[in-house]
């Protein structure tokens, strides 16, 4: 089992940060790496185990991915991947913010589990944590860190 | 039931906030409101149940706390009240420790349940957010600022 941990200090308040990520459907919105989503059987993106359908930009493939857990009360979502291009299987990935009292600002954290099932290893943690992981709380951070 | 939660980024590794806030006897070591610490019975301080007995510099007023837990993989310490100068009863807390991956840092949180046994609700959970919690991510800060492995 891989397990993949990245966790980025996020220069505005939890609920605006939240108000962005909570959408299971919203990835394309902020996300570069992803384009065009949609949730599978007319289910709202709040229904626990509706599906997400998404592009990878350029052409790169769809994921599909089920949500499993999602609180607005921990600031959590658990999802779980069902289709992807990518060389992985049992992958469980969860996003979890923090509120950083003392500064008004919000720690981001995320963590996948998976299994590599064909290439090289430190390649897909590098997609998943860096790519995925690590961009989506870069961007985040220049997306509201100005509104603040 | 009152409740009071305060965070902070502290400048340093996990590892090296971890190593100097596990120690359930190392208060006076860290915490500028803390005189004298001892643990009761000559438990280890890393023995789940052990009784710290410590006083504060202010007035030397003698709490005696229980270590609850004590995990080195979620970064978590939980204790409770067992004797104190606070106007405070069924008083559980927790620290805990999250690493930030961006940077090196920690992310350090503080909580605490417990009911209010005299005055105002809110000057007590003020005071201990405030007074105890955020005098404490300070002053740890203070500590190991720059202790990060290279980079900052």
């Amino acid at each position: 089992m891989t397990k993949v941990f990245v966790s980025a200090v996020i220069d505005a308040p939890i609920e605006k940060v939240w108000g962005k990520m909570r959408d299971f459907n919203g990835l394309p919105d902020w996300h570069p790496r992803f384009s065009r989503s949609h949730i599978e059987d007319g289910l709202r993106s709040d229904t626990i185990g509706c599906v997400r359908n998404f592009d990878i930009t350029g052409g790169a493939g769809t994921i599909r991915e089920r949500l499993l857990e999602l609180s607005d009360h921990e600031y959590t979502m658990t999802y779980c991947i069902l289709e992807a291009p990518l060389p992985v299987a049992d992958y469980v990935a969860t996003l979890k913010l923090y509120p950083i009292t003392v500064s008004n600002q919000t720690l981001g954290t995320w963590t996948a589990e998976f299994r590599v099932i064909k290439g090289s290893e430190s390649d897909v943690v590098d997609a998943v944590g860096n790519g995925t992981f690590g961009k989506a709380f870069e961007v985040m951070n220049q997306l509201l860190a100005k509104q603040k | 039931m009152a409740k009071v939660y305060r965070s902070a980024v502290i400048d340093a590794p996990i590892g090296a906030v971890w190593a100097l806030v596990r120690d359930f006897n190392a208060l006076p070591k860290w915490h500028p409101a803390i005189a004298t610490s001892e643990i009761e019975h000559g438990l280890r301080s890393d023995a789940v149940g052990c009784v710290r007995r410590f006083t504060r510099k202010s007035d030397g007023g003698l709490l005696r706390e229980q270590l609850l837990t004590l995990s080195d993989r979620d970064y978590t310490i939980t204790y409770n009240i067992l004797v104190s100068p606070m106007p405070v009863a069924n008083y559980e807390a927790t620290m805990q420790f999250i690493p930030i991956t961006h940077g090196d840092r920690t992310l350090a949180q503080w909580w605490a349940q417990f009911d209010v046994t005299q005055g105002p609700e809110q000057d007590t959970t003020t005071d201990i957010g405030d007074n105890v919690f955020v005098v404490g991510f300070a002053a740890l800060n203070a500590r190991l600022a720059g202790r990060s492995g290279g980079s900052k």
